[in-house]
């Protein structure tokens, strides 16, 4: 308030070199108006979306902005891709998931790290009829799916060998036949 | 006064976005009065992707991603308002049918298209099949119609309906990139997007089907909004806004405000609304 007349009417911004500041009428409060390239908030604390930090934090801790990290698993045509304080990654793509987008999602299964989007994560595809409880997800790793008494395959899809009867839905059944009269 | 100059009423303006603020420069003919622009609203700690206006209350609208909601405040000055705070994660695109008194939003990643009245009740979804990344939305209350843009990188595309819901077609799926922006000139009844991935500015008319490229070689478009003879487009390459002449088909202008960071949505705020009757009114 410089209409007081004293040394103090006029304090610095509380705000990173180079910032200007205002002083919103209503509420008397002190807000930053040109932060820092790549930072925004009343005080320049927070980044920019599509970057994670915290560049004000006192004692050492601060951490600049940075872009976020997400294993190259985010669009860069999205908006808000991560947490602007904790970088925690909100819009995985390829059927990714986790804090840094690093695993498959859940039904899927791969190497969220490959390269190539097509090696990443691919589906469950659990065959119902030969997985316990109908479940749709398996290992995130191997892929292989929880599969019901007998039952082979990664999608518990076929009965193991010398077993029957995928479709009731309960595992397979030993054929039971009789060595004598089989071929083999 | 000659017959082909409009006389433009007073105080149009500009509004867009950029890192927690709402901005606006006004425009002087389809000039940007780029030494008048400053903040209308400041949000330090929010994350503003669109911005709509409307003309009946000059009141903007706003979607905000941090704490995911819509709110909106008088132009004239006034505390934001709060209207929409729950049951929304990722709000992008924000369309005013100023006419029926209702707002339009995408949210990318509940994946649908919502309505609700102007103070957040009688909210409904009316789009949440086939979405993957909805964007930019427009409404064309006099027509009843609504566009939204959707840039699926498998296959981006840009659609309408009524402003039901009803009525749901694709108008455009080849040769699209990230059509980002997208704007309806009431003028030429031409529906317009601006692409990041094919970098071509681009109209068609909804009716007719006929496409025509305005200009090539744009950056990467974010917000779009007609205004008369002129596109203005948010740029995330450039942290500008640009203006288009429509029909000479190039570049006329562009405003890089001091802050360089994104620039997100950008709409027109007129100084009074566009003519038009409510379709419901006639029928």
């Amino acid at each position: 308030d410089a209409t007081q007349g004293t040394s103090g009417d006029c304090e610095p911004c509380p705000c990173p070199a180079g910032a200007t500041c205002a002083v919103v009428p209503k509420t008397r409060e002190v807000v930053c108006t040109n932060c820092p390239t790549g930072t925004t908030g009343k005080r320049c604390e927070l980044c920019d979306d599509g970057f994670f930090g915290e560049p004000l934090v006192q004692s050492g801790a601060a951490r600049a902005c940075r872009a976020c990290k997400c294993s190259d698993n985010i669009d860069p045509n999205a908006v808000g891709n991560c947490n602007r304080e904790t970088g925690e990654c909100l819009k995985c793509i390829y059927n990714t998931d986790g804090f840094f987008c690093d695993r498959c999602k859940k039904g899927f299964y791969g190497n969220a790290l490959a390269t190539n989007p097509t090696d990443k994560c691919k589906p469950c595809s659990c065959s119902p009829l030969g997985t316990v409880d109908r479940q749709t997800s398996c290992s995130q790793v191997t892929g292989q799916c929880q599969c019901l008494p007998n039952v082979a395959e990664r999608d518990c899809s076929a009965c193991q060998p010398g077993f029957f009867n995928l479709q009731s839905g309960n595992g397979c059944e030993r054929c039971n036949c009789n060595p004598i009269g089989s071929t083999n | 006064p000659r017959p082909d100059v409009h006389p433009l009423p007073p105080g149009t303006h500009l509004l867009y976005a950029q890192s927690g603020k709402i901005e606006h420069v006004p425009l002087e003919g389809y000039d940007m009065k780029k030494d008048d622009a400053k903040a209308v609203l400041h949000l330090p700690e929010k994350v503003i992707i669109g911005v709509a206006y409307d003309c009946v209350e000059k009141m903007v609208y706003w979607t905000e991603i941090t704490s995911p909601s819509i709110s909106k405040a008088s132009i004239q000055g006034g505390d934001p308002v709060e209207v929409i705070r729950s049951d929304i994660i990722s709000p992008e695109g924000i369309a005013i049918d100023h006419l029926g008194r209702t707002m339009y939003w995408t949210d990318s990643v509940k994946d649908r298209i919502e309505v609700a009245s102007l103070d957040g009740s009688l909210r409904r979804v009316i789009i949440d099949s086939d979405l993957i990344n909805p964007r930019a939305i427009i409404t064309d209350p006099p027509n009843g119609n609504l566009y939204w843009s959707d840039w699926n990188r498998e296959a981006p595309k840009i659609e309408t309906s009524y402003m039901d819901g009803s009525n749901r077609r694709v108008l455009v799926k080849d040769d699209l990139g990230l059509p980002n922006g997208l704007t309806y000139d009431p003028q030429s009844s031409m529906l317009c997007w601006a692409d990041a991935g094919t970098h071509k500015m681009e109209c068609m008319h909804p009716a007719h089907g006929d496409r025509r490229q305005v200009m090539e070689g744009l950056q990467y478009p974010f917000g779009m909004t007609s205004y008369g003879k002129n596109f203005y487009y948010t740029d995330w390459q450039r942290d500008a806004v640009v203006s288009v002449d429509h029909y000479a088909g190039r570049e006329s202008d562009n405003f890089q405000p001091q802050k360089r960071t994104k620039l997100y949505g950008i709409a027109t705020a007129y100084a009074q609304c566009p003519a038009g009757q409510n379709y419901c009114a006639v029928n």
